[in-house]
């Protein structure tokens, strides 16, 4: 009895000891969420984890819900990286409770909700990107305005705009997609057939990277009217651009206390949506995998992601940073 | 690398080197880069990209698969021309149905579902639990949901049925159709639904019903095609002798001797392709089907846990309603099948 006593302590001893003495990076779980951005950005951090802090990267394919629903929970995975803020309000609790830290805003213009027409059709009429023009001509544009997904939010907040910009009544119909996927794919349908498109879409991401719109004018950003906007029965729907999506890394506070570097390192991460937006376009043209985007951005922007990383780590990939 | 050698013996390195190495730079190639301890030459397994490295002129799969989406593309209006005629009548179909399903008051609506689950049943326990199930949905009001996804699964099962039936006869008929229309089969229950719904959104456009009428018939109509032919040729040979030597004709022996034989395994079939319809109504909400299923999707996207289990237990009710009631309606056929 008195032997399990002390093999057990010993055992111990040993594993407190074990942790100590490693000052390189232990098991690390990042999400890739399912959308190519976010699958570029994970694919960078992972690779530059790896290679330059020696971590143990295991990659978790997810979405922004489940990824929210884990972390809350369980505490799993350690980094959540790509998530869109204003679509997950446990967020905001989970920063106040302590168990999770915002590292950096990932994208670092912030990503772009808005309404979107072909850039073919408005240079034929430059008077469809805006709501006037649209409202003069709803054909002109399709007569169909092309609504986000039901559940995402940005639903309820098109139809309070649509409202309030008069284009229900000028005979604009409105079609509420099932799915991120068909909304997508009605738009890329539209434009390989040079038809008129006209609906709520997002940037940086492949899509709007592969077919040029034109972004209809809008407003500028008012908190109020945003705020009724997005609520169903809001009595006085008025015009608000959608605000700059906040789109953050964040990782549990437990791992930000374990790994030091690492967490300095992703609190340096961040992409312009120039660079995201040009890589996703190479992507689409040249049918890229995920890992050939990264490692193109990789290849292109040495400069950019060298500062990110500590001395130690430009050390170890000096060979790539030239 | 890999195969360099085997091209270089062939004698196709210039052939090979002709084209230019434009391939992007792979995480293999930058790993290599920094130095990094790689995973050894090896032996990896002949793939196009393994070769393309070895021989610039050998394409990619990414080449393949880009060649099948501008063959597609490149065929779309001829495509167009042939499906959008052929499969308006579903559109039609459907939008019909759901504008009835939808606008005649339920007062009306509920007692002629009643009856007719009674007409169809003759039993008091499922006309019973029919009108009980109804009257839940109601209180919880997911009445009017729960009736565009009736309606939507009363004209696809109807088509299943109208089409698979022939076709499962026509199967019977001839092993050298049935071994061509077995793969097929397989085919439409096992390839993932959107694999072919994202192209059909570029032949139709995504406000049509026909979409998800084509995704739900598609798979639903399988059962019914495998279990009618399963059916007839299942007819007791002796059954079929005597009929020869009554001298029928090959109409009358299907109508009188075959079908009837077969008739509870092709109701096993319609009962199954209810079921399968109604498995598919979440994929069908995915491109923008109205009904039950949008309440499912809206309850899994924003963590509704309640919301998303309400409504898969009214999937689950209609489910149980449409089984009842073609069970009972199966039992008496074969009731009057064994009378005579």
């Amino acid at each position: 009895m008195r032997f399990k006593y002390i093999a057990a302590a010993t055992l111990t001893a040993g594993a407190f000891s074990t942790t100590a003495a490693f000052a390189e990076c232990g098991e690390v779980s990042i999400t890739e969420m399912d959308w190519a951005s976010a699958a570029v950005v994970t694919s960078v951090a992972s690779f530059l984890m790896e290679q330059g802090y020696g971590c143990d990267v295991t990659v978790v394919p997810t979405t922004t819900v489940p990824a929210m629903a884990s972390v809350a929970e369980t505490g799993q995975p350690d980094i959540l990286t790509e998530l869109w803020t204003s679509y997950t309000e446990v967020y905001d609790e989970l920063i106040a409770e302590g168990k999770l830290t915002e590292m950096s805003k990932v994208l670092s213009d912030g990503g772009v909700e808005a309404w979107w027409v072909p850039a073919y059709v408005v240079e034929e009429h430059p008077e469809l990107a805006t709501l006037e023009g649209i409202r003069a001509n709803p054909e002109l544009v399709g007569g169909l305005f092309h609504d986000c997904v039901t559940g995402w939010g940005c639903d309820v907040t098109n139809f309070n705009n649509l409202k309030a910009a008069g284009l229900l009544d000028a005979g604009m119909e409105r079609f509420k997609h099932g799915s991120g996927e068909t909304l997508a794919a009605a738009l890329a349908a539209a434009y390989e057939a040079r038809e008129p498109w006209f609906g709520y879409y997002w940037a940086p991401t492949s899509v709007l990277g592969k077919y040029p719109m034109v972004q209809v004018e809008f407003p500028p950003y008012d908190a109020e009217i945003h705020t009724c906007n997005g609520l169903e029965d809001c009595a006085t729907p008025g015009l608000s651009a959608y605000p700059k999506a906040n789109v953050v890394t964040a990782a549990t506070t437990v791992f930000a206390e374990r790994e030091p570097a690492v967490a300095e390192f992703l609190t340096k991460m961040s992409f312009t949506n120039a660079q995201m937006g040009a890589v996703l376009a190479a992507q689409e043209s040249d049918s890229l995998s995920n890992e050939e985007a990264a490692v193109l951005f990789l290849t292109t922007y040495p400069e950019v992601w060298s500062a990110w990383l500590n001395d130690e780590a430009k050390a170890k990939l000096a060979a790539l940073i030239k | 690398m890999a195969y360099e050698g085997v091209f270089d013996a062939l004698g196709l390195r210039e052939w090979c080197d002709a084209a230019g190495d434009n391939a992007p730079l792979s995480m293999a190639d930058l790993l290599a880069s920094t130095g990094a301890a790689g995973e050894g030459g090896g032996l990896p397994f002949p793939s196009l990209d393994v070769l393309h490295e070895a021989c610039p002129q050998i394409v990619q799969t990414r080449d393949v698969t880009a060649a099948l989406e501008n063959g597609f593309l490149a065929m779309r209006p001829e495509l167009k021309f042939v499906l959008d005629p052929l499969t308006q009548p579903l559109s039609w179909m459907l939008d019909s149905a759901l504008w009835f399903f939808t606008s005649v008051p339920w007062w009306v609506l509920l007692p002629a579902l009643i009856y007719l689950a009674w007409a169809v049943s003759r039993s008091r326990g499922v006309t019973l639990f029919v009108a009980l199930s109804f009257a839940a949905l109601g209180v919880i009001d997911h009445l009017e949901v729960a009736l565009e996804t009736l309606s939507i699964i009363f004209v696809c099962t109807s088509i299943s049925v109208l089409l698979g039936v022939p076709i499962g006869i026509a199967m019977s008929r001839s092993k050298t159709v049935q071994r061509s229309i077995l793969p097929v089969l397989d085919l439409l229950q096992t390839l993932p639904t959107f694999v072919y719904l994202i192209p059909l959104i570029f032949l139709f456009s995504i406000t049509e019903s026909k979409l998800y009428g084509i995704a739900i018939i598609l798979y639903a109509i399988v059962p019914v095609i495998r279990l009618t032919d399963l059916g007839i040729r299942l007819v007791d040979r002796d059954v079929i002798e005597a009929a020869d030597a009554f001298g029928m004709s090959n109409r009358q022996k299907l109508w009188k001797v075959q079908l009837p034989l077969a008739l509870p395994n092709i109701m096993a079939g319609v009962n199954q392709t209810i079921m399968m319809s109604l498995a598919m109504v979440v994929i069908a909400s995915l491109v923008s089907a109205p009904g039950l299923g949008v309440l499912v999707l809206r309850g899994i996207r924003n963590l509704e846990l309640g919301v998303g289990l309400v409504a898969g237990i009214g999937i689950v009710l209609l489910a149980v309603i449409l089984d009842r009631t073609s069970k009972a309606a199966l039992a008496r056929v074969d009731r009057a099948g064994k009378a005579e």
